[in-house]
């Protein structure tokens, strides 16, 4: 169908077109044309336009239209320089006689721009090539879109340039990326941290478990005392992170192991900061979707525990980015993840740090075990064998 | 409730996967611009993501760029200063990102210069691998600068115009220049941060060379032709050197031949975790 329109083209032009200028002339679905209206457009009344021998030649309305939309788009092209006004852009082509100067710029659409004279200013072909021939001079830039500009012995002072491919205004990287598309990425974002923190829990569950439930514990038993102690550890983490840079300073074999021991202060920190996290998720999740004991083993109710709660809270990670395409909600929720997630590492942090690292259970509380009197209320000997103590509260958890 | 789970993990997974794709408009650009006389210009290259090849052209132009691009991506640029006679080509720097596909989805540009003029060259490559073919161009000075890349530079002939300096500076990077004495220049300065360098300084001898390599992490290969004489002063923190035909002489190497060689190679090398190696065999 389309191509209905190129022979049109080609009739006119003395310098047939390239297919892929033909192509590009075709690239605009607006000038996709049944072929039996194109060709009632041939026979309709043609305007008269420039050709190459500068005589008249007569294009079809439904070339010219083409041909109309294809300047547009180059109007549009970053990398054009400045057309005339559109009834002074010679459709078809146009030749400027040798002897002859003319004033910039100069165009042509759908058909070469033969050049054996003078241009003061550009010259400028669309669809088509520029040809400067022996003694021609251009002073200007010669530019030709979707074409080639061929220097045959003339002069060109300004730039040779040739543009090919996508014609007319690019959006830059920030627009081109619409919302939808910004909304996407973010919730990509969101969501590989969600599956990389689900990854990490299952490691975490499968290889440093006790560590975890010792985190967990200290966490259940105090999580007042692990919130604050997280903040301390927070504010404390670069006067330690300098006084242990200063210690290794003041030796000279303790210099060369600074780096490593940067490194190996951050590792630290990710990994108690890491183990926190998820304890205080388990514990969410724990608390949100309880396990009903007999459908889950011990580890299948906390790695359940620990998705549910990782969930959760990266949960609202991807909520927010889920409104990225809005840009007020988005903040209003991303600030109250922001919000949670940090009350939440901090206590997880200080959890960690005060059961260092999930290796310091928290003293089990002392239970107060039903004791039975009943046995104890012998009458003891006044004198022989000393009858045995009584349990007590205090004693049972002194022998544990 | 593990239903609900795995519908959540798919729609991730889904998501995941889709967000990879973005819009492109890959354009080609293709500038030049005749050769009106042989006076010297400045010339500056900024490329920061593909590929870039610069080398000589055999026509009468000052410059030739070819340029492969996206164009939602970056901008190129390509500014001419008539009285100054500097050009800027490339693209610009800052608008550019990397896009995460491989090379043969990547933009690449492709540089020739002329052979006439004497050019004072500077590139600016980001994340890049370059091809710097300089066989046949009048240099004047010659500063490269180079983030992440795989880089090749090479002189087959005699540099026509005596270079003033050479510089190299590399970020994490794996450079190898080639027939380096062609270049013509008495001051090599190579920078680099981690990464490989490999120096052949084989070509035309025509005077002495200072040559200074500034590795931080990395290895260090210099070549030197047999009749050179190599002088080699070395500053290294936890780094290996291989002085395999240099004896040491006043708080330096020297090669067997330094006293009688036409031509001296002075090399100051420091490198902190490393490897410097002198092969004195020639390539």
């Amino acid at each position: 169908m389309r191509t209905a329109i190129l022979p049109l083209i080609l009739a006119v032009a003395v310098a047939p077109l390239t297919a892929r200028q033909a192509a590009a002339i075709q690239q605009n679905p607006k000038t996709a044309k049944p072929a039996a209206d194109s060709a009632a457009k041939v026979a309709a009344p043609a305007v008269a336009v420039e050709s190459t021998d500068s005589g008249k030649v007569q294009l079809s309305k439904a070339t010219v239209d083409s041909l109309t939309q294809l300047v547009s788009r180059y109007r549009r092209d970053p990398e054009a320089v400045a057309l005339p006004p559109e009834n002074q852009i010679a459709m078809g082509g146009r030749t400027i006689p040798a002897g002859t100067t003319v004033a910039g710029p100069v165009a042509v659409a759908g058909g070469p721009l033969h050049v054996y004279g003078t241009v003061n200013g550009d010259a400028i072909a669309i669809g088509s090539d520029v040809i400067v021939h022996p003694g021609a001079r251009i002073t200007g830039n010669a530019v030709s879109a979707l074409g080639t500009v061929n220097l045959a012995g003339g002069i060109v002072g300004g730039e040779i340039r040739q543009l090919a491919g996508a014609l007319g205004a690019v959006p830059q990287a920030a627009e081109a990326e619409s919302r939808a598309g910004s909304t996407r990425h973010a919730l990509a974002l969101s969501s590989s941290w969600l599956i990389i923190l689900v990854l990490m829990a299952i490691g975490v569950l499968l290889f440093a478990g006790d560590y975890l439930d010792g985190v967990v514990d200290s966490l259940e038993g105090r999580f007042g005392r692990s919130f604050w102690a997280g903040i301390a550890t927070q504010l404390a983490l670069a006067p330690v992170l300098c006084l242990l840079v200063i210690a290794l300073a003041v030796t000279i074999l303790g210099v060369l192991l600074i780096p490593f021991a940067i490194v190996a202060f951050v590792l630290a920190v990710v990994g108690l900061i890491t183990l926190g996290f998820l304890a205080i998720a388990r514990i969410t999740g724990e608390s949100v979707a309880p396990a009903a004991s007999k459908r889950y083993s011990a580890r299948g109710a906390a790695l359940r525990a620990l998705v549910v709660g990782v969930s959760i809270y990266m949960g609202l990670w991807v909520l927010a980015s889920a409104f990225a395409w809005a840009p007020v909600v988005e903040t209003v929720l991303r600030g109250v993840a922001v919000a949670i997630t940090w009350v939440a590492t901090t206590a997880g942090l200080g959890a960690a740090v005060i059961s260092r690292g999930g290796t310091k259970r928290s003293a089990p509380t002392a239970s107060f075990a039903a004791v039975n009197d009943i046995p104890w209320q012998t009458p003891t000997p006044v004198t022989g064998v000393v009858a045995a103590r009584r349990p007590t509260p205090s004693s049972s958890g002194r022998d544990r | 409730m593990s239903r609900f789970f795995a519908l959540g993990l798919a729609s991730v997974a889904v998501s995941v996967v889709t967000s990879t794709a973005t819009a492109q408009s890959w354009r080609t650009l293709d500038v030049a611009r005749q050769l009106t006389d042989s006076a010297p210009a400045s010339v500056q290259v900024v490329y920061g993501t593909g590929r870039i090849g610069v080398r000589a052209t055999s026509n009468p132009l000052l410059y030739h760029m070819q340029l492969r691009y996206d164009a939602t991506r970056a901008q190129p640029r390509h500014t001419f200063d008539v009285a100054s006679r500097k050009l800027q080509i490339g693209m610009q720097k800052s608008e550019m990102r990397f896009s995460g596909r491989n090379d043969a989805d990547a933009g690449h540009l492709q540089l020739e210069l002329s052979r006439s003029a004497p050019l004072d060259l500077s590139l600016d490559l980001g994340a890049v691998e370059s091809d710097l073919d300089l066989t046949g161009l009048r240099i004047s000075r010659l500063h490269v600068e180079s983030g992440a890349s795989d880089a090749k530079l090479r002189f087959d002939s005699l540099n026509a115009t005596r270079m003033s300096v050479l510089e190299v500076s590399l970020g994490a990077a794996s450079f190898r220049g080639d027939r380096l004495a062609n270049a013509n220049a008495r001051d090599i300065r190579v920078d680099a941060g981690i990464g490989s360098v490999e120096l052949d300084l084989g070509g035309q001898w025509t005077q002495d060379i200072d040559l200074r390599v500034d590795v931080t992490l990395g290895i260090v290969t210099i070549h030197v032709p047999s009749d050179v004489g190599v002088h080699v002063t070395l500053d290294k923190t936890l780094a290996s050197f291989d002085h395999e035909g240099l004896t040491e002489r006043d708080g330096g190497w020297v090669s067997k031949n330094w006293d009688s060689a036409p031509h001296k190679l002075r090399v100051t090398a420091e490198t902190v975790f490393g490897k410097l190696s002198i092969d004195k065999t020639g390539r």
